[in-house]
């Protein structure tokens, strides 16, 4: 097929750049444009060259925007802006692994609990340590490869902390808490769990103003499953995580560990982010 | 030209090892290299003059604020780039929200001025076609030029990039002086390097560093001169020079106290630098004194 020689002339060009041209004769323009440099050369000085910028930053945007994850979304339709859903989603113990991880291990212990003989134990002992491993890895170097460009920005490594925190525990908290429902015995044991849940969480936080985060939580795992697991043992108590004394110590190192992050609130940031 | 970064006397000690042992220095406006070999303490001061890392003695001023201070402090990360020496991005992120999220903690809130701003200095390093590649696919020589570009986010006053130029082939080389010499023009930019070739094509200023001490402190120029006098070559290699290594056909190029009647040559950056160091600073190179 042959085409007959056309092209444009300052008018229509003006006119086309212009957005001026009616529909059928714009189509005429575009399809004849893709074919012919001369024409493309003439129509460069009509056009608005920020505009086009901006068509082009726009067109940007759409195909660049990163794809935001699930959580982020939904992050975001709780309200939550969609910086701070950036920098919560940032954190491997938010991503859907870590999620699955815990969801997975706590089935496993629910299931320990029906069929074992004192099964009820490992899920006590086990439940509580789910929401301070996630808050250990939520922060610091071992979570974040970018921590040392991290440290040097002037967003607060408190509120980041905090905000991350909040929630990995709301995260870890409501697989725990449904799992919890579904135990044999006492309903009274779906509960009873979250104090040294949040004694070990906080105590976490406490102590990686001395040392690493993973180390902190490593020594306070090892501390709780020492006396937890005990409980695994033919003829003890399965109860044993949530006798008297264990809740007790608990609540002396919940409010210790509370009363020592009030008390050095206002240097807590610079603490934790050199153990960091 | 106004000072921006002032330093007397740092003093930083890991345990007993003192890896700043009194350190001055003193940058403006303009590209200052630290030169000085492994282990002389380029990193932890970077890190210091990147508010990362605290000093344990000495003065220090960033862009006029004092860093110890709180307030001084993010008053100064306001203002500052930061590409560490091991930059370490999340290898499920795109380059996009790789430097979308260091973009995120630099307080650009507003999203769609921030994504421009994030696709400003993906073009500025030559990254603007990978932006939707996960930095795990990405090379080593596109992962360090994605750490400068979160370092250029804001067009910050202050640069302070960390051995910049490591893992970067001959012709990003190029492109990356080009990149800091740009940088360089109407802000404060602190690199630190081993190759002395980094100091001759950007730096306007350079401090050599050994022991956690600056040794020297001038223009590029007059680091050289330093060696003025003190280089020969000669067809035999002599063992009383500090330094000395085989060049072109047979000669030997030597830096040290030239014996009488020895032909003396210009002194480039790199002798100087050997001479400053003294004979520890051969010790990895095979043919010295």
């Amino acid at each position: 097929m042959t085409t007959t020689p056309w092209h444009l002339d300052e008018t229509l060009a003006g006119r086309y750049a212009g957005g001026t041209l009616g529909a059928v004769l714009t189509a005429s323009v575009e399809q004849h444009l893709t074919a012919c440099a001369s024409c493309r050369a003439l129509l460069t000085p009509h056009v608005d060259a920020p505009r086009l910028d901006a068509v082009w930053a726009d067109v940007l945007e759409r195909v660049e925007r990163p794809r935001r994850s699930l959580l982020e979304r939904g992050l975001s339709r709780s309200g939550v802006d969609d910086a701070t859903a950036r920098l919560v989603a940032a954190a491997p113990s938010l991503r859907g692994a870590w999620v699955t991880g815990t969801t997975l291990v706590l089935a496993l212990a629910l299931v320990a609990a029906y069929v074992a003989t004192n099964g009820v134990g490992l899920y006590l002992a086990l439940a509580p340590l789910m929401p301070m491993a996630g808050v250990a890895l939520a922060y610091g170097p071992m979570s974040d490869p970018a921590h040392e460009m991290v440290a040097a920005t002037p967003y607060s490594p408190l509120r980041l902390l905090a905000l991350r925190t909040a929630f990995v525990v709301a995260t870890t908290l409501a697989p725990a808490a449904l799992a919890g429902l579904f135990l044999p015995g006492s309903p009274y044991l779906a509960v009873v769990w979250l104090l040294p849940a949040l004694a070990l969480t906080v105590g976490t936080v406490a102590l990686s103003t001395r040392v690493a985060p993973h180390l902190a939580a490593a020594a306070l795992a090892v501390a709780w499953l020492t006396v937890s697991l005990r409980a695994l043992a033919p003829r003890r108590d399965p109860l044993l995580a949530t006798s008297s004394p264990v809740l007790l110590v608990c609540t002396v190192v919940l409010v210790a560990a509370t009363a020592f992050l009030y008390a050095r609130r206002r240097d807590l940031a610079e603490l934790l982010r050199r153990t960091a | 030209m106004t000072t921006t970064v002032e330093a007397t006397g740092l003093v930083k000690a890991y345990g007993r090892r003192h890896a700043l042992a009194g350190l001055d220095l003193a940058a403006r406006t303009g590209v200052t290299g630290l030169l000085g070999p492994n282990g002389a303490g380029k990193t932890t001061l970077l890190r210091i003059l990147a508010t990362v890392l605290p000093t344990d003695a000495g003065h220090l001023r960033l862009l006029g604020h004092d860093p110890h201070e709180p307030t001084g402090r993010r008053h100064v990360r306001r203002r500052l780039g930061y590409l560490p020496q091991d930059a370490g991005f999340h290898r499920g992120f795109t380059a996009f929200e790789a430097v979308d999220y260091v973009a995120v903690l630099k307080e650009h809130t507003r999203t769609r001025a921030r994504h421009d701003e994030v696709r400003r200095v993906l073009d500025l390093v030559g990254l603007g076609d990978v932006a939707t590649t996960k930095v795990r696919a990405l090379s080593g020589g596109m992962r360090q030029r994605l750490g400068l570009a979160q370092a250029l986010l804001g067009s910050p006053e202050l640069l302070v990039l960390d051995e910049p130029t490591v893992g970067l082939d001959p012709e990003q080389r190029m492109r990356f002086r080009d990149l800091v010499s740009e940088a360089g023009r109407g802000r404060t930019v602190i690199l630190s390097t081993h190759q002395t070739e980094d100091v001759a094509a950007v730096c306007s200023e350079v401090v050599v560093v050994t022991g956690g001490r600056s040794v020297f402190t001038g223009t590029p120029a007059e680091l050289a001169q330093v060696a003025a006098g003190r280089v020969w070559v000669d067809d035999d290699k002599d063992p009383r020079a500090v330094a000395g290594w085989r060049v072109g056909a047979g000669h030997y190029h030597h830096v040290g106290d030239p014996p009488a009647g020895a032909e003396l040559v210009d002194p480039t950056i790199e002798d100087a630098y050997l001479l400053l160091l003294g004979p520890r600073a051969g010790a990895g190179m095979g043919e010295v004194a």
